[in-house]
């Protein structure tokens, strides 16, 4: 009986609270709540993510190392978290006037990153990209990736997109006939040298370890994927991978208490790499 | 932050890293009253290494206008204001480099271009400070004045690039000082392109990472000077290499110029940089605005440069500048030559002190006409 009480007062209250209240705000922890099949791993706006408990995330300046943001940009994201006992999904949500999707010379690229201890347990490494023999573990969402992925189909590359009005009359190294993708390869020394900045393998996200700052170094596996939406001065953005990812990974499971970390990159004030946003460890529970 | 020796500013001063000099260090000459501006050097640069995509206003070799020319705009002025009123004494520099005014939070004092501000590489292009007399522009001396800077990455001793880089993706060769920026690490931060003082680091946004001049060194480690050198139609280009102060050789060009004559200055040594390429000041412009941009030596170079022709060291030294493809790391004088000699003091190339000079009196007698010079 006493059960059945409880319920009749929580139910409303859990109704009222998902209908006009927004979600159930969990400040404590991230908690990755079981969800049912089909993830929506590349859906950050639908509706499965209302009945997930959202945490606010504080965000501070990075300030531990040179170069640091001095003036602060985004200070909050709101994450929610779903697994299915195979793949996990974290959806982040920021505020940000502009979407700034192709760097620039003095202009970024919005994006958004989620950080993971390589070893569970409490003995956490630096909340800041990690340190020396305790590393971490990041999945980068970057809004150029999947801004080039979009814009595969239509042919129009990174230049004609930032500059629609120019007029580029020819570009020799593509003059090459047989040779022509060579010589364009060559043209692009990054591109050439087989940097990986240039893509993320699965369109949008790439996993990247760390042992302190100036480490990051993207992973032989890439298995992350996400996607972002931009609207009315905010972005959704999911960062989706499996719990699993073999070895030399942060692995997850179900039942597991660990530690999270995100970090936000604005485009229009400039953030890239340490000029960022970024939260300490939150504890992170997968039910 | 470590203590470190720049000769050039006389004392020693922090920088992010310790002091590593490399085994020898690319060094050149630029003599600026030479310059035409044609830009075939420019051109020999960007057809040579930047003709792709991303790279349409990436000039690593460009030739300004001075007073009003600057590329990427007012590359120098926003650093001169930022770092504010500075002084020499003597040939000490008592002011901050841009390492020492590096705000909180920043390893260098820089600022950030934006892309429109690489679109105007011939900003001022041959416009003099300012309006000229009626009937002046044909006197002397002259009233007015204007000179063309030719620039490329001075692939400086203590490199901003290199210091503000926090993944290290940019590294001086131990072998030749040259100054590359690995382009299979680099993430494009852009804190090297905020950080060039001389703004000589360039992003390329189709690749998303930045790119800078390489000082040719493929052709470097042959023994022959980069395209923009060897490209150069005014001949005012000389590439070797050039020893710090107490290693200074006579019979080194570069060392000979910079160290023993002192003709040859470094561009806006107070940034604190020890940039490698050095230059004749033009001695049309007043000693004032060369301070500002050459050092405390300007007056005195120019002084030295009046009077090269009847130098014979230093006018076969000139002589010597566009003579020969190769890198030349010793000269010597001998008779009425000038001659250019390998690491194994192997001679290599060989020129007349001083052309013959022909006169051709105005009148040609033979035919009764006058003659003009105009064609």
């Amino acid at each position: 009986m006493r059960h059945l009480i409880a319920i009749l007062i929580a139910a409303p209250c859990l109704l009222t609270a998902a209908c006009s209240r927004g979600p159930t705000v969990n400040t404590l922890e991230v908690r990755a709540v079981r969800g049912a099949a089909e993830l929506p791993a590349l859906d950050p706006q639908s509706s499965k993510w209302d009945r997930v408990p959202q945490h606010p995330a504080r965000l501070m300046v990075q300030d531990v190392t040179e170069p640091r943001l001095t003036v602060p940009g985004v200070d909050l994201v709101n994450v929610r978290a779903m697994h299915d006992g195979t793949n996990v999904v974290f959806r982040l949500e920021w505020a940000d006037a502009t979407s700034d999707l192709i760097p620039d010379v003095g202009r970024g690229s919005d994006a958004a990153a989620i950080q993971l201890p390589l070893q569970p347990g409490a003995d956490v490494p630096d909340a800041a990209m990690g340190q020396a023999g305790k590393g971490v573990q990041i999945a980068y969402w970057k809004s150029v990736w999947q801004d080039d992925a979009d814009r595969a189909g239509s042919g129009k590359d990174r230049v004609t997109a930032l500059h629609p009005n120019a007029t580029i009359d020819h570009y020799p190294p593509q003059a090459g006939g047989a040779a022509r993708e060579e010589m364009e390869r060559r043209y692009a020394p990054a591109n050439a040298a087989g940097n990986p900045i240039l893509t993320a393998r699965n369109g949008a996200v790439q996993e990247i370890v760390a042992e302190g700052f100036g480490s990051a170094t993207p992973t032989a596996v890439q298995k992350a994927t996400g996607r972002g939406v931009w609207a009315n001065g905010k972005w959704l953005a999911t960062i989706a991978r499996p719990l699993n990812e073999g070895a030399g990974s942060a692995n997850l499971q179900p039942g597991q208490r660990t530690y999270i970390a995100f970090a936000v990159w604005d485009g229009a004030q400039r953030h890239t790499g340490a000029r960022k946003m970024r939260s300490g460890w939150i504890p992170l529970v997968l039910e | 932050m470590a203590r470190v020796t720049n000769w050039q500013i006389g004392r020693t001063m922090s920088y992010w890293y310790a002091e590593n000099r490399p085994k020898r260090q690319f060094g050149a000459v630029f003599d600026i009253n030479k310059c035409i501006a044609c830009q075939t050097c420019t051109l020999a640069c960007k057809t040579t290494w930047t003709s792709g995509r991303g790279q349409e206003y990436m000039l690593w070799n460009n030739v300004e206008t001075k007073p009003y020319g600057s590329y990427p705009l007012a590359w120098d002025l926003e650093l001169l204001k930022q770092l504010g009123p500075q002084t020499w004494e003597g040939g000490i520099y008592r002011g901050r480099t841009v390492f020492e005014s590096a705000p909180p939070g920043e390893r260098v004092l820089g600022w950030m271009p934006q892309s429109i501000d690489y679109a105007y590489p011939n900003v001022g292009e041959d416009e003099t400070l300012g309006k000229v007399e009626k009937g002046a522009a044909m006197s002397l001396p002259q009233q007015i004045w204007m000179f063309y800077l030719a620039r490329i990455c001075n692939h400086c001793t203590y490199p901003a690039c290199l210091a503000s880089c926090p993944r290290t993706s940019i590294y001086k060769r131990e072998e030749d000082g040259i100054v590359v920026l690995d382009q299979e690490r680099c993430r494009g931060y852009q804190e090297c392109v905020r950080a060039c003082p001389y703004k000589k680091v360039y992003f390329n946004p189709s690749t998303g990472t930045s790119e800078k001049c390489i000082g040719c060194f493929p052709k470097i480690e042959q023994g022959i000077q980069p395209q923009c050198f060897v490209n150069c139609i005014g001949k005012i280009r000389l590439q070797g290499w050039v020893s710090p102060p107490a290693q200074a050789r006579e019979d080194n060009p570069v060392d000979y110029l910079v160290h023993v004559r002192k003709l040859a200055l470094p561009l806006y040594p107070q940034f604190g940089l020890e940039p490698n390429v050095y230059y004749v000041p033009p001695i049309n412009v007043p000693p004032a605005f060369l301070t500002q941009m050459f050092g405390p030596g300007a007056a005195a170079a120019i002084e030295t440069y009046r009077n090269a022709r009847n130098d014979r060291t230093l006018a076969g030294l000139f002589a010597l500048f566009g003579s020969t493809e190769r890198t030349i790391p010793f000269f010597r004088i001998q008779g009425d030559y000038a001659i250019a000699l390998d690491d194994d003091r192997r001679e290599f190339a060989r020129v007349p002190i001083y052309e013959p000079v022909h006169i051709r009196p105005a009148e040609d007698r033979l035919y009764q006409i006058m003659r003009s010079n105009t064609t």
